[in-house]
């Protein structure tokens, strides 16, 4: 490649970049400002807070006096058993839609690749009465359990690994007399390791970013999850910036976190799921 | 037959019951919840069609309707452009490539409430960092890009296009990298500019991808509730509240759940069509390897 086509290449990658960078930047940099910063003119991107005693202030306030590290550890529960859920549920109905033979098999994969247009306005209504008549409202049970049990993604994902596993493998298996439990938990999953990893960061993604299902079923405040506490907070504290966004950062920074330290795994699963489209 | 006949179906018992409880059950419930009047506390009581004379009757609901339309198109075009600007730039065979692609992915991992308020925050009036700079250069009377009816509606569907350009990128991406690279250094050979190369090779191999990311965002801007809650909650006077954030108010505000199955019918019944149109359009315009 010219050199100047690679310059001109990471030219462009910078500036794509400080689009995607500079609201990450400026809501960190907001949420060391004090309150009189925040309103100051012309905005100015450091704080005079920063690297003094003040520095954290914000923070102890969004911590100590909201309770956000509750938020925080809430929808590490919620997300992360709902990705657990959703492990088993798609691993189990990908492997059964790729090795079994079944009368009326097409029907129910058909049905769940179509049920996935859908949008959730339609179904969510009832779904609130029936968690209703459950007794579930201001539980995580209806954030957990309907997101568990409906993976179309993620039972495509599997569907689609499993079906590329040679054969032979099963059938050595059989003649060393697994049954169907076995073939699945001892010969097929272990296999699944990357598969498994990309569904578990996609759904705990998802469930951890829901807002739909926080706002209409938790009514106590200890519940929350952290984007459902930082909506209330947007509520409550409208005007408040410079509290706000640092409410914003502990509420993405988990998240983040996670992430970075999985990112191959994130692209990758993205990748698997794009090219099977 | 060596699994059996039982074993399929005790795997698949999970995948069954959430099908039942929570899309099937939930869909025939919601189409018969749209013909009565329903708030939860008191019995529902049939009323026949009143709930889808009173929507086709109200102003609200085809402003609602135009707004859904607009915030869609865009959001559609919007991100198919972006996402396969993107998905070509981070296709280059670079130093560090997988770190820009790793960056362009970070918004969308991040929860919409988050970006919601970062970004009201950047497009605040007065002290908002984006009407000062505009202000700096020159430009008069910026209006409130969320307080102006004309404007909200604009500025929602940027924020979620900004939110969402590289998850359709990774899509496109994965499109991409299907095609084989023979075509390119064939066209190559023949002398075809980088330009032809685009509009020969890689649009026409693509059209299945693109295809498939046109459904999967048009389904997402349908849904779009989230940004519109984080950021203007329908305001101001729903001009900024599309279809999907009218059906939460109608049915978790006013607790007017008969009237909102119906609305969600009418988003159920535009979904169904335009995937079915673009289904029956598509081996007109999709074209494959083979």
């Amino acid at each position: 490649m010219k050199i100047y086509r690679k310059i001109a290449l990471y030219v462009l990658l910078l500036f794509v970049g400080s689009l995607t960078v500079f609201p990450f930047l400026w809501m960190v940099a907001t949420s060391f400002k004090s309150m009189g910063e925040v309103f100051r003119l012309p905005p100015t991107f450091t704080s005079s807070a920063l690297f003094t005693d003040r520095m954290w202030d914000n923070y102890r306030t969004v911590l100590d006096q909201h309770n956000f590290l509750r938020y925080v550890l809430n929808s590490v529960i919620v997300a992360g058993s709902a990705a657990l859920g959703q492990l088993f549920t798609c691993s189990l109905g990908g492997f059964a839609f790729a090795r079994m033979k079944f009368r009326g098999k097409n029907i129910v994969f058909g049905t769940l690749l179509a049920t996935m247009m859908i949008p959730v306005e339609v179904t969510i209504i009832p779904e609130y009465l029936l968690m209703l008549k459950l007794g579930w409202y201001n539980t995580y049970l209806p954030l957990i359990v309907p997101s568990m049990l409906v993976g179309s993604f993620g039972t495509f994902l599997f569907r689609g690994f499993f079906e590329n596993i040679p054969s032979s493998i099963e059938e050595a298996a059989f003649i060393d007399g697994a049954n169907p439990w076995q073939m699945f938990y001892r010969v097929f999953f272990p296999n699944a390791k990357p598969v498994s990893a990309s569904l578990i960061i996609i759904a705990f993604m998802n469930n951890w970013n829901d807002l739909l299902r926080p706002v209409i079923y938790l009514e106590s405040n200890r519940l929350y999850t952290a984007t459902m506490g930082l909506m209330q907070f947007k509520g409550a504290y409208g005007a408040q910036w410079h509290l706000l966004l640092a409410a914003s950062v502990v509420s993405v920074i988990p998240l983040i976190v996670v992430y970075i330290s999985l990112q191959k795994y994130f692209v990758s699963g993205m990748l698997t799921s794009g090219s099977k489209g | 037959m060596r699994y059996g006949k039982v074993a399929p179906w005790l795997f698949i018992t999970p995948t069954i019951l959430g099908l039942v409880f929570f899309r099937i059950g939930p869909i025939i419930a919601a189409f018969l919840a749209s013909f009565t009047s329903w708030n939860v506390f008191s019995p529902p009581q049939w009323i026949g069609t009143s709930n889808y004379v009173e929507l086709f009757n109200s102003g609200t609901f085809w402003m609602i309707l135009r707004n859904t339309l607009v915030f869609s198109l865009m959001y559609v075009m919007g991100v198919m452009v972006c996402g396969l600007f993107l998905a070509i730039l981070v296709n280059n065979r670079l130093r560090a490539i997988t770190f820009f692609r790793g960056l362009y992915y970070l918004p969308v991992i991040t929860s919409t409430v988050a970006i919601g308020v970062v970004w009201s925050w950047i497009l605040s009036p007065r002290f908002g960092v984006l009407p000062n700079v505009l202000a700096d250069l020159g430009v008069h009377n910026i209006p409130s890009f969320l307080g102006d009816s004309r404007y909200a509606l604009l500025t929602l569907v940027m924020v979620y296009i900004w939110k969402m350009s590289g998850y359709h990128m990774i899509l496109f991406l994965a499109g991409l990298q299907n095609i084989p690279e023979e075509y390119y250094e064939a066209a190559k050979i023949d002398g075809a500019t980088r330009w032809q190369s685009l509009r020969h090779i890689t649009l026409p191999l693509l059209s299945s991808t693109t295809f498939f990311i046109g459904i999967i965002a048009l389904i997402q801007s349908l849904q779009s509730f989230d940004i519109t809650m984080a950021m203007t909650e329908g305001g101001p006077n729903y001009a900024s509240a599309t279809l999907s954030f009218f059906t939460y108010i109608n049915a978790f505000v006013h607790f007017r759940m008969g009237y909102a199955s119906a609305m969600s019918f009418v988003l159920l019944i535009i979904v169904g069509v335009i995937t079915f149109i673009n289904f029956y359009a598509r081996k007109y315009w999709v074209e494959t390897v083979d």
